[in-house]
């Protein structure tokens, strides 16, 4: 076993160099000033004071929440009845959801969050429909509406295959087991099926709201820059601005805010798994 | 005693194939019933359509005097264990038995009192707190059991509760299933293929057959009386021999005739007769009813499962020639070319083909750089239809040949009329090198010699099962040798405490007692 060990040196060796300096590189740059002056470099909280003392900094850090936990929330009401009415299918037809559902994301992101603006702008498919009848032109493009169904429509799957997975593995006969102790429909899905799928919920949630939260090219192109987000902001320090320092601070910001979401809904899970074990 | 639960003409089909036909069965209070048949007899099938997983296609389901064929489970007054527990893993020992109380609505303090008493009562008090997958296989056993008991059903169904336990958990949880029934005073229908299980635990056992119901009586009246051969198999090792029930109370097998202590077969009848193993005696060769040799010895524990044949079966006897190997060399296409000579059956002439006649001949052509095989291209006869010699010639696509014959010989069998059964075989050609090289002997020398037995009656095949050759595999010069292929014979097992040479004449000894008669089934 022992020389396989070897076999890992170039994998870490990758790491070290494509993620692991990039983010001391990340840190470094956040506590300096000056830009590149990496030579005679002074190390400062400047960056730091300026995100948190600007109202507008804050508001943008805000909005970018909020999206993202409407974005999470319509996901988890749309995914959870869409991966437990996949479960129940017979097993041919469930691989052909998952395949429908998974279809899209082989198409890049860009091209079809691009597609939107052309479905959803005042002379797009809707309009032209809404027109027929006399209606519109209503304006939906540009608009926090088209943020968040874009980010719907491009993270939804990662939420509908992890609760169908976590729903897939449940055991029928815990469900006849329920049966069998009186439970109706409602009241075992109550107490069985939810209880079971909250590790799959979890990390839906997880793997919804980290893109989300951080996601630049969904309002760019859908919210036509009115609905600016903290990815847009440190975007445009290092793309327009190249205030790289200040880039980097607010990179190190959202990592800490993801790390600290990542942390309770491991917990949230751990409490979970726990109980399962009856502590 | 009062009817719980009555079946009445259940069928179930699944894809179209009937699981159940039309079963019967009535289950009385406080009974402790066993349905008892190999898997794929329906007894899963008949116990989750009386928990309510299942819906019959035809028949009803009468519960305490009220037909439940179409309620949901939940509404049934009976509870189940599962066959893998189907324990809630994300709750405790305590919230899984207190589940179906707290659906009900059931105040807390007496949820806490029933649940903590069942736990008592299964012996897991102390760990009610427990998650589920802390506890082991027999504790989480009894965390199912506790679950459904808890709820106070009027019946407990058991679905092959403890096929997952190891034997010696599996004996002490049939003990305390048992203590728990007597305990709780309810009816439970337990579902197994272990007879020994069935025995040991029932008032009542439901042996059961492809969906059907063979027999249903106390465990002592099962494995006494026997209904059929397919009963008298299942329950415990049985000899089973054809007899004639020559009248009332006198039985004959073996060419002898015997006092027996049944009745009401007719006379002259042909009729299936069952000895135990344990009722059997050995004695000298002298003393008993039948003799025979020992044929083989088993110690099974407890005691030896000694093999008694008391007469041989059909047998036959053919030559094997054994021959150098000379095999052809083609230097110029670079192949090697093997065949014997070889007999057919003058019967078997119609059935000729080029993959039969390579197959007897055991022709093969190959390269000796690499060992490859090399397809034969050709087979050329010419033959008459009658017996004779014929050369036959193989050859590859490069020019490799071989000729040998192929010797066509009047049907090789020997009929026997007592057993109702005719054996065939013919004499074969062998090399050296290929018995040496055999890994599986008797059973290449079957195929060799293309040995196959049947009955008389319906052409069924029957099986060969003893071949004796009277040569040393290990160290085998050219030559003929003769070998024997036989049918079983009569054989009794027997259970003795003393250990019994191998071929050792002896005696078998009953008394009128011993010998259980069945009627012999159709079709059979």
């Amino acid at each position: 076993m022992k020389h396989y060990k070897k076999m890992v040196y170039p994998y870490v060796a990758w790491i070290s160099v494509m993620v692991v300096a990039p983010m001391l590189l990340i840190m470094f740059y956040a506590f300096t000033k000056d830009g590149n002056a990496v030579l005679d470099f002074v190390f400062t909280l400047e960056n730091f004071k300026k995100f948190f003392s600007d109202t507008i900094f804050i508001s943008v850090l805000g909005r970018s929440l909020k999206i993202a936990v409407i974005t999470t929330v319509i996901c988890l009401a749309v995914g959870y009845p869409a991966g437990y009415f996949i479960s129940k299918c017979a097993d041919g037809v469930k691989m052909k959801w998952i395949l429908l559902i998974t279809f899209p994301t082989w198409i890049n992101m860009m091209v079809r969050t691009y597609a939107w603006r052309g479905i959803l702008q005042d002379d797009g498919i809707i309009n032209k429909f809404f027109g027929l009848f006399g209606l519109g032109p209503v304006p939906m493009l540009n608009t926090g509406f088209a943020v968040v169904l874009g980010m719907v429509y491009n993270f939804l799957p990662f939420m509908i295959i992890q609760i169908y997975t976590s729903l897939a593995k449940l055991d029928t006969s815990l469900l006849e087991a329920a049966a069998d102790l009186g439970a109706n429909k409602t009241k075992s899905f109550l107490r069985i099926t939810l209880p079971l799928s909250i590790p799959g919920v979890l990390s839906g949630i997880t793997l919804v709201f980290l893109p989300a939260v951080s996601s630049f090219y969904i309002p760019e192109m859908l919210g036509g820059g009115r609905y600016y987000m903290i990815g847009n902001l440190i975007e445009t320090q290092f793309l327009t601005t190249e205030n790289w320092n200040f880039g980097s601070a607010v990179s190190l910001i959202m990592v800490i805010i993801i790390i600290v979401s990542m942390y309770f809904t491991g917990k949230a899970d751990k409490t979970e798994i726990m109980e399962q074990r009856g502590n | 005693m009062k009817k719980l639960v009555q079946f009445r003409n259940i069928v179930k089909n699944f894809d179209g194939q009937l699981v159940l036909k039309g079963i019967n069965l009535d289950i009385y209070e406080n009974e402790f019933v066993t349905l008892l048949g190999p898997s794929g007899c329906g007894k899963t099938t008949l116990l989750r359509i009386l928990g309510g997983f299942l819906e019959p296609d035809e028949g009803n389901v009468i519960f305490d005097g009220e037909d439940i064929s179409k309620l949901p489970p939940y509404k049934r007054d009976l509870n189940t264990v599962f066959q893998r527990y189907a324990l809630f893993p994300h709750m405790n020992v305590y919230d899984n038995v207190a589940f179906g109380l707290n659906i009900k609505k059931e105040p807390k303090d007496l949820v806490e009192q029933k649940v903590m008493r069942m736990l008592t009562l299964v012996g897991l008090e102390d760990f009610s707190r427990r998650g589920i997958n802390e506890m082991s296989g027999g504790q989480q056993q009894r965390v199912a059991i506790a679950r459904a008991l808890v709820n106070e059903p009027k019946v407990l169904l058991l679905d092959e509760p403890l096929s997952a336990l190891d034997a010696k958990l599996r004996k002490e949880m049939q003990r305390e299933l048992k203590r728990i029934q007597r305990e709780v005073g309810i009816t439970f229908i337990f579902v197994t293929h272990d007879q020994e299980e069935a025995l040991t635990m029932s008032d009542k056992v439901v042996v059961m057959k492809e969906g059907e119901i063979q027999q249903v009586g106390s465990p002592t009246d099962i494995y006494n009386e026997p209904v059929n051969r397919y009963v008298a198999n299942f329950i415990g090792d049985s000899n089973i021999v054809d007899g004639v029930m020559v009248e009332d109370y006198k039985v004959s097998f073996e060419d002898k005739t015997f006092d027996c202590v049944d009745s009401g077969f007719g006379q002259n009848t042909p009729v299936d007769v069952v000895i135990r193993p344990e009722d059997l005696d050995i004695v000298g060769p002298r003393s008993g009813q039948l003799r025979g040799i020992v044929k083989s010895v088993l110690f099974k524990g407890v005691h030896y499962e000694t093999v008694v044949e008391t007469s041989a079966g059909t047998a036959i006897t053919v030559d094997m020639i054994v021959t150098e190997d000379k095999p052809v060399k083609n230097e110029v296409a670079g192949e090697m070319m093997d065949a014997n000579d070889f007999y057919v059956d003058i019967l078997d002439l119609d059935e000729l083909s080029d993959g039969f006649i390579i197959n007897r001949a055991d022709a093969q052509a190959w390269n000796p750089e690499n060992d490859e095989r090399i397809s034969i291209s050709s087979v050329d006869y010419e033959i008459k239809k009658e017996k004779g010699t014929y050369p036959v010639t193989f050859s590859t696509a490069a020019g490799t040949s071989v000729t040998v014959n192929m010797i066509v010989a009047e049907v090789n069998k020997v009929v026997d009329e007592d057993y109702g059964e005719e054996i065939y075989a013919v004499n074969f050609f062998k090399k050296a090198d290929e018995l040496a090289e055999s890994i599986a002997l008797k059973t290449d020398l079957k195929i060799w010699a293309n040995a196959y037995a049947d009955d008389l009656e319906d052409n069924s095949p029957v099986q060969i099962t003893d071949v004796v050759y009277d040569f040393d595999p290990a160290n085998i010069v050219p030559g003929t040798y003769k070998v024997t292929f036989k049918t079983q014979g009569y054989e009794y097992k027997v259970d003795t405490t003393d250990k019994f040479e191998v071929g050792a004449q002896v005696g078998l000894k009953f008394t009128p007692e011993d010998i259980h008669i069945m009627k012999k089934e159709m079709g059979e």
